[in-house]
Parts: structure tokens; C-alpha cells; sequence
């Protein structure tokens, strides 16, 4: 909501208040002020000219040579307005000075003769639509002043951000009744009472449905002479956004805007019976052309005013093209109602068409104030069109509803703040802004909210108006007395966190991607036929293409991190992610929703760190794999000695998942279920995400994760004993994996063995081709006493021997 | 014999004193104390001297003997401690980096989130967290903002279905919480939120913290009192506070919180478009119309409710000028935090 300084002083007198206080002021009563700046400064630099002479140029037919006198100075100016002409007073934009749509002047040559500056239309100066000719200063006028002095135009826009509950104030009185509450001094309105009402009349106004309709009032002027307003009341429009058309239209709009209450003019001779009805549309009536010129699809619920035979507006958004006004217009039939917010806004938002009376039809307008609101435009259409008011009008207000009376306890008041209040102090504070109060008993008030606070219906709502009042600043602040107790954490995010430490204590940072991704991140991943992430929560009004659908998975996002990262020249990129993923349940429903964590890992193994210290290594699937196993590790889900329910799985080919390298793919079991994966992604998918250069991930399901009971610490008596390590270099062939090797030796289930370890595996010189050597560490110790050689080497042998027979192995030699 | 004792103690005495590295200390063991070195010749020469001057010979040159190894190795150990010293100068360059681990960093609005949830809790409010993807009933409806209400364009919503949504703010959790559980209520409910809506101060997904506290005679001063405090741990700092009206559906009296502009000390600048304050809460109290949805009798009940951003609180407290910096992943941004 705009309002100027000038205009809220024709109803409350600002003077000693500067407009910052006003706009404090106002923000403090909860009507938030986005702005307060000096109006038309765009205009500043524009001056008041003379027209001295005017001659034809003397090398084209249409453009005058004028020397024109700006102050002091004469200058030069080639003009193109046939109103160009000796004695004129107009404006002038010198050389320097830039439109207001951009254009900025420079000295020039046309055909061959100085111009030095530009003579404006008002529509060059966006005053006005008229271009037939450079703007017409009243005679007498000063040449040299600046624009704005001449136009009287000096004055300050204070941008207000309203909120929906106060409707009230989307008008210029509104806003100047909170700021007489304030500062406790009168407002006065132009016209602030009117009746209306009569017989022989030459209309008739009928409503159908009072409910969607309320009010209808309507009165015809007659004698209306259609011309330009003056230039005060277009000047107030153009200073609050509104472009002027004629007086009639103008009026309406300024009216709107002093009151806060839509209008709408028809041109009489245009309605067919001299008829109003509100209605909904008739079978036939499937579209509409509103005033724009376009045509609009009616939907039978559609609330339009019609004539005798046809519809003639979109009730409280916008009237048609057939009844608009026009110059030829000599009659109007001057509208002022009150409509349906839900059933406007309906119309406005199927239509997407968004206007000042929407705005205000859709908040509520008060249906007290039409008539007085018509009484004041059918003044003003008197004064300045020259027209004359028909008798009485219609009044239409079945569909009014009684004012309703509402209680206030000042005990209620008082408790719900949190300080004290009494009568008096409450009284005056609701007095200050119209709302009339009255004793009922010790605690309790009647008030009478007025018609135009459609938003007081309720105790709850009088108190906030005392909190508004009493200014929010003045309630003591205070810590409330509460029950102790003690907030039960939640699990799943204690774990979440601890994960979160532990990634980034190995060189993991975090990313949060958006939850919602392109449609094609599937496909992109080759993700299998059947594969339920295929299946994906669609939005039905995406920002875009790429934000379409609800992701099923994190790793796309992860990857697009990691193209976006290299490009930018980090190429050594560790990021994890921590989010959910959707999967959908059906029409209608709430999907899935499954928290997940996965990392990605490209580049360097040592990061950014110093090649002093450490070699660039890049990394590999040991990285991803390490990674997961110290996760599992840090949230006591796996140790190296115990069994533990999760495990890493090698798939067959056709079970690995579809986007990773063949043969560098684990799954991640828990029990029997799958619950993750880590691998090596396929160059071929990830250079569809532009990423060049070997990508290692992990995505696990963090929900199982977190359902998975942890291991309960517990002490183990430190070993007394010493141990004793025998290693064991056995070539085995190619194709048995050396896992294989350590689960066989666990199996065994040997009493003395403590630990037992891989520490190398080779290939090459020595080794026989289709063989590998396997070094591995067994550790033994006894909890009773210090192992002796003979004890040892008839454990350790039968190992040997038993790994050797199982696994087709030899010791290696030398 | 004893002649020659006298020189050879004299002359090792002497000799030591102009050594200084260690080879030469070597050499003048090898000359001296060698096994054909000088003193070997003399133990020699003691085999041929007459009987009766063996022991005084004897004894003499076991002492000069002993006085020059004494010598010998307090000189060595005089080289040996100049020697670390020397060497260490110049062999390493203490200069060089250290061998640092590589550190990875928490998001930002994993960082404040976590910030703002451990100040609430220090208070004894509880977390909960709820559906992304949530019902128009919680989403609005039990929050008092019914179908074809203006309040709705508050919100810029992405929908599934016709009652299915991408929650617009925390808030549904205030319904689903009150749903299930009884007064006395302090929870805080962290999480994703959505609006259709995207220029450089909006991304369309963004994090915010819902609270409430619902008990029997909870007021307006006491929304104020949590969160002052709040804000002053947030910030770290005792900064002016402004509580002005507002409008939400699901509070009354609603407020909107701003702090003095944490950028130019509340003297007015770009980001607080010169007014010298910040908005950063919207709180209120709870309306009695959301305690009747979920079956509270509003007479017997009162409560405060709070909503606020987390984006809008790290660029504050970081400085930071461009909300889609958030959700790039760019590693130069995310380490800096």
C-alpha cells in the first residue's frame, strides 16, 4: 500500500512529525514500512521553459527551430510537436539530463541544425499518455524553475507492507487513522456519513446470491462531460502508482484509494434495460472480454454483474469492454459493493488476474463503508465532470450481516500479555483508533469493532489490538515459570551428528543438496528396469526442469558437486551427504521418506595438503571402502574382532549396482538385506555428469544404520602375558579372494588367536603366473601365561596346513 | 722410561686440547690408545725394565693412562653435544609445514542448526522432526489458514497432489506434536522447508526451526524473555532488540523479531535497507484456534510459537552475500566455515 505525506495529511495533520517518525511509527503498529523516499526525483533535473521564437527548420517540414528561454540561459532546440510554438511554457530536458525511461539527452545536429536539449510530451515524462504534443505549462508560468517546484510534485512516497488481517488499511484513510491513534489527533474524512436509497428510479439493481454479494450499491450521474482530470487528482495517482485516464475512471481510482473501497463506472446508455444483476453465468455464457480486451473462460461458479441481457463485469475484479466508459459517454452508472473475498479470489486466481479491487475484495471490504464511499465519488464526479446525481441510487445489503458485539476481560488481557491492564488504559487505547467500548462488569468490556475492522471477531483479537497499541516494546520481557523436565533426545539425530564428526575428521565436508532433482537422474545413473528409484514424487509446479521430481537417491547431486568443484580447480573432492530421498505410496499420499548418507571421493587421496609430505596418491575403492568401515567402527557398529550384523558383500556381476564399475562394486549387508553400497562409479556415467576423472562413493541407508544396536562398551582385562606373531606367506591362486584367507582362520575358532591380519599381497617376479602371495599376521597369546615356542608352533602349523590344503596354497618360497 | 711417560702425558694432554671433531678425537685415540699406538710401545718397554722398578713403573703408567682416557672421553663428549647441535642447524628446515591431516567442515546450516537446537535445549525444549512432504491439513489448515485464505500467498507453495504439498515451514510439527501429546509442551521442531520462489535473496528450499511452548499461563512477556535469550546466545552479543505486530494465521498477537543491524551496529546500511534493524524471528501466541484443532481447551491453555530461518541467520553471523552459495557445495565456500 502507497501512500504520499500530502495526500494522509488531508486527513490527519502530520505537521512536527517528520515522515521517518510517521513510517516508525506505523512499523510499530505492525504496518510494516518497506520504504520512505522523495517521489518523482526522477523528474529533478527537468526545468521550465519559454518558448522565445519558433520558426520552421529550414531543411525539413515537420520540425520547428525554437530558442527557448530556460532562466538565464537561451538555448537552441529543434522540436518535432506541432504545438511548438512562441509563448508556450513547457519542459525542457538540457543536455545531461536522462528520462525517465532511460533515454539520455545529448547535444545533437538534425538536419543539419543545433539541438541543445529536448522539449518533453508528458508521456516522455510519464505524466500522462498524451503524446500529440510537448506539455502545456498554464501560461505565466516561470521559466528556469525546476519541474517538480512548478508542478508542485515535492512530495514523500511512504511504501507500507501490509499484512492480510487489516484490509482497512489498503486505503489512504486507513492508514491515516492508525497514525491519528498514535499521535491522538483527529481524522477527518470528506464524507463521513450518506444514506442511500429511493423509487423512480430509471435502473433496477437485483442480487441472486446476497451471500456472494452482500452489498450492491449503485447510483447514476447524468450530464458528464468525459475529459482529463486536473491536474491534482492525477498528480495523487500518478504519485501512488495509478495511471490516470479520464475524470470519470480517475475518480473511481482515487476514491479506491481515500477509502479503501473498489469502484466501478458503466457507461449507462450501454446497459441493456437499465438493469444490474449480480449473478452467476447462464449456460451459454462461457467467456467474457474484460475492459484489457481479452476474452476469459466463465466457470459456472464465476460471480459476474450483468445486465438485462448479458454480463457486464467480473463482479469485484474487472469491468467488460462492452460497458466501459468512453468519451462519448454522458451517463454512468457508478458502482460501489462489497463481494465474496473467498469467491473474488477464486475468479482472480483461475484468471491470474490480479487487480487493485481484487487486492481489496479478496481481504474483505467493509461493507459499511460503500455507501459513503459512492457519496464521496458522485461529489467529486459532480465537481469535476460536470455531471448530475440521479435522485437517491439503489442499496442492495440484505446479505449485510449485524454488527456483532464482543466481550474483553481484562484479566484475560492481562495474563495473555503479561502485564497489567484496566479499564481505563484498555478503553482509551481501542478509543484512539474508532473501536468504542463500554463497561459490562469488574472484568469484563463490551466492544463494538467497527464495520471496516472486519478482522476483530474474536477476545484473542481485541487483545492483540491493546498489545498493538500499547506498543510491544512497553510488554515486560520475562522467562516463563515452567515444570522442569527433561527433553528426550532424539536417536536417529544424536547418530546423525556423530556421523557428521566422524566424516569430517577424515577430510569429508558436508553438502546439502536440494531435495528435489531433474526427472532424468535416474536414466543418467542407468539405474536397471524395475529399480525402485525409477519411481519418483512428481511436483505439479516445478521452478524448473532440473527441480521436477523428489530425488530418490543422493549420489547424482553429489556428483554434480563434484563436476562443479573440479571445474573450479579443486580437484581433489571428498564430500558426504546426509538427506532424505522419497519414494512414492501412491495418489494422494505422503511418500516414504528415507534418510540416506553417502560420500563421493575423487582426486588426491591427501587433498589439499602439501605434496612435501605426502605423494599424490589418487584414490581408490579402499578409500570409499576404509571410509565405511571406519564409520561402522566410530558408531560402534563393527570392530575388527567381532562378527557384527553388517557386512560387505561381493554381488554377482548382474547384482552390482548398474552405475559402477565392473568388478568395483560391494554391497553392504545387514544380515540379509541390502542396505548400502560403495564402489567405483563407471567413467561412462560419470562423464555424463561431467566429471573426467575417477569417482569412489558410499550410500548407505542411514535409518537402518541408526536401527542397528550399537555395541555396549565394555572392559576387557588388559593381557598380562606377552604375544607372540607368526607370519605366514602363502601363494594361493589368483581368483581366491584373501578375505577368504582371515574368515577361514577365524573360523577355526583357535582359542590362542588373538588377531590375525593381511600385510601384503604380491605378484610378479617369483610368483607363478595365475598365483599371488598372501602375507599375512597371526597374532597368539594366552590370557594364563606366557606362550612357549612348542605351544605356539602346534597352533600356528595346523593353521598352516589347513590354509594351505583349503586354498590349493603353497608356502612361499624364499 | 718414566722420562718418556712424563712427554707422552704432556704431549696427549697438549694434543687433546687442540682437537675438535671427532676425527680428529679418532686419530688421536688410534695414536695414543691404539692398539699400536704409543701407550702399547710403553706397556712393551715395561715387559724389558729391571724387576725391582716394575711396580713404581707400572703403577705410574696406569695412572697416566687412565688421566689421558679420562681426558679422552670428556672431550668426546664435549664433540659428541657440539656435534647434535651443529648438525641439527641447517639439516632440517624447521621452516617447512607441518604434516597436517586434512580436516573436512560441516555445512554451514548444519553448523547454525546445530547452534540454534543446543540453545533451545539448554532451555529444556525437545526436538522433534516431521514429513517434508506433508498433508494441507498440517501444512495449513490445522493452522488456522484455510483454503482460499490471503495468507496463503504468504506462502509459495509446491504441490503434489491436491493435498499433498512440500511443506511451506516447520510449523506443521506445532499440530502434529499438540495432536499426540498433552500440556506441558517446549519442543522445537528443525528441519527442510519449500517455496516456489528463487532470486538471490530466495532458494527454493531452505532450513528453518519451529518452537512452542504450551502451558497453563504462558504469556507475551514470556515469548519475549526466550527469545531474547536466544538471541543474545545466537549472536553472542547483548544486541537492541524490536518486537513489532505482525500477522501470522496460527499466532495472535503475532511479532515479528528484529535485531539492531549486526553489518552497521544499527546505524542503517544496504542489508537492513537503511532502517538499522533485521528481521530474523516471527513468533507469537499460539491462536486459540489451532488449541481447538488439535482438542486443547484455549481457556485452560495458552503458549508462545516461533519460526526462523537458518540461511538468514549464518549469512548474518557470516557475512554472507549470496543465499545460492548455500547449495552449490563448492569447496572453497564450505571450508571457509
Amino acid at each position: 500500500m502507497k501512500v504520499t505525506l500530502d495526500w494522509l495529511n488531508e486527513y490527519v495533520n502530520t505537521d512536527g512529525i517528520s515522515p521517518q517518525e510517521i513510517a516508525d511509527h506505523l512499523t510499530m503498529l505492525g504496518l510494516e514500512v518497506d520504504s520512505v523516499e522523495e517521489l518523482f526525483q526522477e523528474l529533478a533535473p527537468l526545468k521550465t521553459a519559454l518558448i522565445v521564437t519558433a520558426e520552421p527548420h529550414p531543411d525539413a517540414d515537420k520540425l520547428t527551430l525554437c530558442q527557448v528561454s530556460v532562466g538565464d540561459e537561451t538555448h537552441q532546440i529543434v522540436c518535432g510537436a506541432p504545438n511548438a510554438r512562441a509563448g508556450l511554457v513547457t519542459c525542457v530536458a538540457l543536455p545531461g539530463t536522462i528520462l525517465p525511461d532511460g533515454l539520455k539527452i545529448k547535444k545533437s545536429k538534425i538536419r543539419g541544425v543545433k539541438s541543445n536539449g529536448m522539449l518533453c510530451s508528458e508521456r516522455e515524462l510519464g505524466l500522462s499518455q498524451d503524446h500529440t504534443g510537448i506539455m502545456e505549462l498554464p501560461a505565466g508560468t516561470d521559466h528556469g524553475l525546476g519541474l517538480l517546484e512548478a508542478l508542485d510534485l515535492n512530495d514523500i512516497l511512504i511504501e507500507v507492507d501490509l499484512t492480510p488481517n487489516r484490509p482497512d488499511c489498503t486505503s489512504v484513510i486507513g492508514v491515516a487513522r492508525e497514525v491519528s491513534g498514535i499521535s491522538r489527533r483527529k481524522l477527518s474524512r470528506p464524507v463521513e456519513e450518506a444514506t442511500l436509497g429511493g423509487r423512480d428510479q430509471r435502473f433496477s439493481v437485483d442480487v441472486e446470491s446476497s451471500e456472494l454479494c452482500p452489498r450492491y450499491s449503485a447510483r447514476l450521474i447524468t450530464n458528464v462531460t468525459i475529459g482529463p482530470s486536473p491536474w491534482w487528482l492525477r498528480k495523487r495517482l500518478l504519485s501512488v502508482g495509478i495511471r490516470p485516464i479520464n475524470n470519470v475512471v480517475d475518480i473511481t481510482n482515487y476514491v479506491m484509494m481515500e477509502y479503501g473501497q473498489p469502484m466501478h463506472a458503466f457507461d449507462f446508455q450501454n446497459l441493456a434495460g437499465g438493469a444490474i444483476l449480480v449473478r452467476q453465468p447462464r449456460n451459454q455464457e462461457t467467456t467474457f472480454t474484460t475492459l484489457d480486451n481479452i476474452e476469459r473462460p466463465l466457470e459456472p461458479s464465476t460471480l459476474l454483474i450483468c445486465d438485462r441481457d448479458k454480463p457486464v463485469a467480473l463482479a469485484g475484479i474487472m469491468g467488460g469492454l462492452n460497458s466501459e466508459v468512453s468519451e462519448a459517454t454522458t451517463e454512468v452508472l457508478l458502482e460501489s459493493a462489497c463481494f465474496d473475498p473467498v469467491s473474488v479470489r477464486k475468479t482472480a486466481r483461475r484468471l491470474k488476474l490480479a487487480t487493485e479491487a481484487s487486492y481489496r475484495f479478496e481481504r474483505g471490504v467493509d461493507p459499511g463503508g460503500c455507501v459513503v464511499a459512492m457519496e464521496r465519488a458522485v461529489q467529486l464526479l459532480c465537481e469535476l465532470s460536470g455531471g448530475t446525481a440521479e435522485d437517491m441510487g439503489r442499496d442492495a445489503y440484505s446479505g449485510v450481516r449485524p454488527l456483532n458485539s464482543l466481550t474483553l476481560r481484562i484479566s484475560r488481557t492481562s495474563n495473555l500479555l503479561g502485564m497489567p491492564f484496566d479499564y481505563e488504559k484498555i478503553s482509551e487505547l481501542l478509543q484512539s483508533i474508532g473501536i468504542r467500548t463500554k463497561p459490562k462488569d469488574d472484568d469484563t468490556l463490551w466492544v463494538n469493532p467497527p464495520t471496516f475492522r472486519v478482522d476483530l471477531e474474536r477476545e484473542v483479537d481485541l487483545i492483540e489490538e491493546v498489545a498493538r497499541l500499547v506498543g510491544y516494546n512497553t510488554i515486560p520481557t520475562t522467562l516463563p515459570m515452567v515444570h522442569m523436565s527433561y527433553p528426550e533426545q532424539d536417536k536417529n539425530r544424536r547418530l546423525r551428528s556423530q556421523a557428521q564428526d566422524l566424516l569430517t575428521a577424515i577430510s569429508f565436508s558436508e553438502a546439502i543438496n536440494y531435495s528435489f532433482t531433474s526427472t532424468d537422474h535416474p536414466q543418467k545413473m542407468e539405474l536397471a528396469e524395475g529399480d525402485a528409484r525409477h519411481e519418483q514424487v512428481t511436483l505439479l509446479n516445478p521452478l524448473s526442469e532440473e527441480q521436477a521430481v523428489m530425488r530418490t537417491m543422493l549420489l547424482p547431486g553429489l556428483l554434480e558437486n563434484v563436476q562443479r568443484n573440479i571445474s573450479f580447480q579443486k580437484t581433489a573432492v571428498k564430500l558426504f551427504e546426509i538427506g532424505k530421498v522419497f519414494t512414492p505410496t501412491g495418489a494422494d499420499q505422503q511418500p516414504v521418506e528415507t534418510t540416506f548418507l553417502a560420500g563421493v571421493l575423487s582426486g588426491n587421496r591427501h587433498g589439499a595438503s602439501s605434496s612435501l609430505h605426502h605423494k599424490p596418491v589418487p584414490v581408490d575403492i579402499f578409500d570409499a571402502k576404509g571410509a565405511v568401515e571406519y564409520l561402522l567402527q566410530g558408531m560402534r557398529l563393527r570392530s575388527n574382532s567381532i562378527d557384527t550384523a553388517i557386512s560387505f558383500q561381493i554381488p554377482a556381476t548382474d547384482h552390482s549396482e548398474t552405475y559402477t564399475e565392473p568388478g568395483q562394486c560391494l554391497i553392504i549387508h545387514d544380515k540379509d538385506e541390502i542396505i548400502g553400497s560403495l564402489g567405483k562409479i563407471n567413467p561412462v556415467i560419470a562423464r555424463k555428469f561431467g566429471v573426467k576423472q575417477d569417482v569412489y562413493y558410499f550410500d548407505i541407508n542411514f535409518d537402518r544404520l541408526c536401527a542397528e544396536p550399537a555395541s555396549e562398551k565394555s572392559f576387557n582385562s588388559l593381557p598380562v602375558y606377552p604375544a607372540v606373531k607368526r607370519d605366514i606367506a602363502l601363494v594361493i591362486p589368483d581368483h581366491v579372494p584373501a578375505g577368504e584367507l582371515l574368515a577361514a582362520i577365524r573360523e577355526t575358532k583357535e582359542q590362542l588367536i588373538e588377531n590375525c591380519a593381511i600385510f601384503d599381497v604380491y605378484q610378479g617376479k617369483n610368483i607363478e603366473d595365475g598365483h599371488k602371495s598372501v602375507a599375512l599376521s597371526v597374532t597368539y597369546r594366552s590370557p594364563k601365561k606366557t606362550l612357549t615356542e612348542k605351544v605356539v608352533e602346534k597352533s600356528h602349523s595346523k593353521i598352516v596346513k589347513m590354509l594351505a590344503s583349503r586354498f590349493e596354497g603353497s608356502l612361499r618360497q624364499g | 722410561m718414566e722420562q718418556e711417560l712424563r712427554t707422552l702425558e704432556r704431549e696427549a694432554s697438549e694434543g687433546l686440547e687442540q682437537i675438535s671433531t671427532a676425527n680428529e678425537l679418532e686419530e688421536f685415540r688410534i695414536h695414543y690408545l691404539g692398539r699400536k699406538g704409543q701407550f702399547s710401545g710403553i706397556m712393551e718397554q715395561l715387559k724389558a725394565v729391571p724387576k725391582e722398578d716394575k711396580p713404581r713403573l707400572g703403577q705410574l703408567a696406569n695412572t697416566v693412562k687412565k688421566q689421558i682416557e679420562k681426558a679422552f672421553s670428556v672431550k668426546k663428549e664435549q664433540i659428541a653435544a657440539g656435534a647434535t647441535t651443529s648438525a641439527a642447524i641447517g639439516s632440517i628446515d624447521l621452516t617447512l609445514p607441518g604434516r597436517r591431516p586434512e580436516q573436512g567442515r560441516l555445512h554451514p546450516v548444519t553448523q547454525i542448526m546445530t547452534e540454534v537446537c543446543s540453545i533451545f535445549e539448554s532451555m529444556g525444549f525437545s526436538v522433534a522432526e516431521g514429513p517434508d512432504v506433508e498433508q494441507d491439513r498440517y501444512n495449513f489448515e490445522a493452522l488456522n489458514i484455510p483454503a482460499h485464505h490471503p495468507a496463503r500467498d504468504m506462502h509459495d507453495t509446491f504441490y503434489v497432489s491436491d493435498s499433498i504439498l512440500l511443506r511451506t515451514h516447520t510449523s506443521p510439527m506445532q499440530a502434529r506434536i499438540m495432536e499426540q501429546q498433552e500440556p506441558p509442551l517446549r519442543v522445537i521442531a528443525p528441519g527442510k522447508v519449500y517455496r516456489c520462489d528463487s532470486d538471490i535473496t530466495h532458494t527454493p528450499m531452505f532450513h528453518q526451526v519451529e518452537g512452542f511452548l504450551v502451558d497453563t499461563n504462558v504469556s507475551f512477556a514470556d515469548l519475549k524473555g526466550v527469545l531474547s535469550v536466544f538471541t543474545q546466545k545466537i549472536f553472542d552479543a547483548d544486541l537492541p532488540l524490536r518486537f513489532r505486530p505482525s500477522f501470522f494465521p496460527f499466532t495472535e498477537p503475532s511479532a515479528e523479531v528484529d535485531i539492531a543491524c549486526v553489518i552497521c551496529n544499527g546505524k542503517g546500511c544496504r542489508v537492513c535497507k537503511k532502517t538499522g534493524w533485521l528481521e530474523i524471528l516471527g513468533a507469537g501466541m499460539i491462536d486459540p484456534e489451532v488449541f481447538k484443532q488439535v482438542g486443547y481447551d484455549p481457556e485452560k491453555y495458552s503458549g508462545f510459537a516461533f519460526g526462523l530461518g537458518i540461511e538468514r541467520i549464518a549469512m548474518l553471523k557470516y557475512g554472507i552475500d549470496d543465499i545460492r552459495l548455500y547449495y552449490e557445495n563448492d569447496l572453497r565456500f564450505l571450508s571457509q566455515f
